[in-house]
């Protein structure tokens, strides 16, 4: 069960998602749920070749950056408080001085869930977009996290397991299953494989796994000429699942970078929540 | 000619050249490396003192040395004194309001921008505008280009009509180039700003359309948002990103800086025109220059209302540094440019359109004022071929002579326009890139940066070389 939530804060409109999704999972699981906000001075601070003269330009950018993210953070963190004592929810808030990245995973690793926007930007001061950090901590974090987008919807009735075999996506059912959040939802396994017989069988074994966990769940196999991340969002949208959930990043990296990744574009493409088990 | 003795005498050994191309590097390379440490101008100084003391202790040991520290002493204060004054009366210039930041508002700003620039100098004209260019743009989504290109027109391009656009020129200048020689270089000037001003109008538009079209599909331009309590709802939370605001007519304060803009103009060019006639004397001409300068600076900052300085965010930090930096430069530099001087023949650079590349590639990664300076010495040193007429010091011999005014003509082209090719290539570059990133505009990063300079400027310079050089 879960116990302690991590909320990963930012400004972008998917972290707005993410945070009702938040309070919504600590209220449902009477969970102690803290705000995190990355104030990524290092990033910020970082070296850059300079003009001559430039240095001292660089040091009041610098600083006017710092400013607004120290003023941005505040905000953030100010808003967030008074929302978790509006739901009546165990919240507390916390702020961290470092590289964004490594410190979401280091405080991630101490949380039984973590929720994030699918659009976080972390270094909202430099850059327009920031899918490295998110990434990163998707690729190394030990724990489940939840990825919200900016149309998830914070209440979940149905969810979907995209289930393909893998040890991260058994590990995303068992972690799904124990965090006490399939409870009284809808449950459905979808597999896509164009061997009718090997998906029904490989959907089946997720099903006897939630079974042994007392879930009932729904098999469906996906046949479809669209790419794997576009089916099992269409059957997604099929079965108006509020989540998805999956094991993220099975591959190895040299193969994601060849290949691609599914676990990428279903993130980029999805609109709805991603249960992520790595 | 010298005597065999004498030119033993007079013959620039390599290893004094090395601490010039070590400080030029560590220019390039510690900021990026050890940010923390280059941001103290005590460092600076040091590091350029502690390569300068070798060239110091070299040049000493010269029959001709303490009167080339002595001139470069001059040189350097003339130099500052000019750069100073300049970012002075600037600095009490501040544009008011922000027109609509439409495609010809915005090519009209630049046009502007490219004429100022020879005026008041590529650093002057980037402080002056901007951020009313910015202001005017603001709520725009796409802004990249325009600051891009505003680096490209305004902080390089701009600056080559006369020796106040750029520090090169001036450099020039005080080594002896008459103050109307850099109105030949009209012809590349007007290619390489005419083409960019064109790809610019063509670029914003379409960009523009894309943005409202994108603003009209989404019903609004707010996209980053923060929870407001207790509503539910969504509020804007980044400043860059919110609706623009009411435009407003353009309005100068601090006009009468333009008049010390004026005296600074007409000094520069009295010194070169009728200077030598009144004062014959150099040390003393540049001394009566430089005292001009610091007036007309003191005149502004006492005419100017603080609140001028404030709004333009005025800071001595930068002039500070680049006097500091610039003691180094000049102290290592004397041995290089002798060395160039002595041996450029012998180089395998001879010919003007290898002088444009060459001088413009070094420009890219130092700063383009000692670059001009080392190829001018080099072009001494070719068009000389050992007659012993055409040197360093004076260059502007080499700005008459049949061979050499071709060759001064590339450097200062290739030195001026391809300081625009990265970040580092002109001291305003960065300047304008932390003031876009200030106001939120994201920047490229300096491979970006180069990826833009390189698709767009170096087939430009294709065209200058094929035309002029």
């Amino acid at each position: 069960m879960i116990k302690d939530v991590l909320l990963c804060l930012e400004g972008s409109a998917s972290t707005e998602a993410a945070t009702r999704t938040a309070l919504q999972i600590a209220k449902s699981q009477n969970a102690h749920l803290v705000g995190l906000v990355i104030v990524d001075e290092p990033q910020i601070r970082a070296g850059a070749a300079t003009s001559i003269g430039g240095a001292s330009y660089k040091q009041d950018r610098d600083e006017s950056l710092l400013a607004e993210a120290r003023k941005s953070a505040a905000a953030w963190l100010g808003v967030f408080d008074s929302r978790c004592r509006e739901a009546k929810i165990v919240g507390e808030t916390r702020q961290i001085v470092g590289r964004a990245a490594a410190n979401i995973l280091r405080e991630m690793q101490a949380f039984d869930l973590s929720v994030m926007g699918r659009d976080a930007n972390f270094h909202f001061e430099t850059e327009s977009t920031d899918p490295a950090t998110r990434s990163y901590v998707l690729h190394r974090s030990q724990r489940p996290t939840v990825l919200v987008p900016a149309t998830g919807r914070p209440v979940w009735k149905r969810a979907m397991i995209a289930y393909d075999g893998s040890s991260a996506s058994k590990r995303a059912v068992t972690a799904f299953a124990d965090s006490g959040l399939a409870h009284g939802l809808e449950l459905h396994v979808a597999t896509v494989d164009d061997d009718g017989a090997t998906a029904w069988e490989m959907a089946g074994r997720a099903v006897e796994d939630l079974k042994r966990r007392s879930f009932h769940a729904a098999l469906h196999n996906v046949v479809s000429v669209l790419p794997i991340p576009e089916a099992l969002l269409e059957q997604a949208t099929k079965l108006e699942a509020d989540v998805m959930v999956m094991g993220a990043y099975a591959g190895s990296r040299i193969m994601e970078r060849v290949w691609g990744s599914v676990t990428t574009d279903l993130i980029e493409k999805t609109t709805i929540s991603l249960f992520l088990q790595h | 000619m010298p005597s065999a003795a004498e030119s033993a005498l007079l013959a620039t050994p390599v290893w004094a050249v090395l601490p010039f191309a070590c400080y030029l590097l560590l220019i390039a390379v510690l900021p990026l490396f050890f940010g923390h440490f280059w941001e103290s101008n005590r460092n600076k100084l040091l590091l350029g003192l502690l390569l300068g003391a070798p060239v110091i202790v070299h040049l000493l040991g010269r029959a001709d040395g303490a009167a080339l520290l002595t001139t470069t002493v001059f040189e350097y204060v003339s130099f500052i004194a000019l750069l100073g004054a300049l970012f002075v009366i600037s600095g009490g210039i501040y544009v008011h309001g922000s027109p609509a930041g439409t495609p010809v508002v915005n090519t009209v700003f630049l046009a502007i921008g490219s004429l100022l620039a020879s005026l008041i100098g590529t650093t002057g004209a980037s402080a002056l505008l901007i951020r009313p260019l910015l202001r005017a743009n603001q709520g725009r989504k796409r802004l990249t280009h325009l600051v891009v290109f505003f680096i490209f027109i305004v902080s390089n391009g701009a600056g080559m009509l006369t020796p106040l656009g750029d520090p090169p020129l001036f450099l020039g200048f005080l080594r002896g180039v008459p103050f109307t020689w850099t109105l030949r270089l009209a012809a590349p000037w007007a290619l390489v700003n005419g083409i960019l001003l064109v790809l610019f109008a063509v670029f914003d538009w379409f960009t523009f359309r894309g943005d409202a079209a994108r603003v009209a599909a989404a019903g609004t331009a707010a996209v980053a948002v923060a929870p407001v309590a207790g509503s539910g709802a969504v509020a804007p939370l980044m400043p860059a990103l919110a609706p623009p605001k009411d435009k407003e007519r353009l309005r100068i304060d601090g006009r009468l800086n333009i008049l010390w803009l004026l005296g600074i103009v007409f000094t520069v060019f009295a010194a070169g025109t009728w200077g030598p006639a009144l004062l014959p004397n150099g040390h003393a001409r540049a001394l009566a220059q430089v005292i001009c300068m610091i007036a007309l600076a003191a005149a502004s900052w006492r005419t100017t209302p603080r609140h001028i300085h404030e709004a333009n965010r005025f800071s001595w930090a930068p002039i500070v540094e680049v006097g500091v930096v610039f003691v180094g430069i000049f102290i290592t530099m004397v041995p290089a440019l002798l060395f160039l001087e002595e041996r450029g023949a012998s180089l395998g650079v001879t010919k003007p359109w290898q002088f444009f590349w060459a001088s413009g590639a070094l420009s890219s990664v130092l700063d383009n004022a000692p670059t001009y300076l080392t190829f001018a010495s080099l072009a001494s040193g070719v068009a000389d071929h050992g007659a012993g007429v055409l040197t360093a010091a004076n260059l502007g011999a080499l700005a008459v002579h049949p061979i050499g005014q071709e060759l001064l003509a590339a450097v200062a082209c290739g030195s001026v326009f391809m300081g625009a090719n990265t970040y580092i290539g002109n001291g305003p570059n960065f300047m304008v890139k932390a003031i876009a990133e200030q106001h939120h505009v994201r920047m490229p990063s300096f491979f970006g940066y180069t990826l833009w300079s390189g698709a767009i400027l170096i087939p430009l310079f294709g065209l200058v070389a094929h035309f002029f050089f």
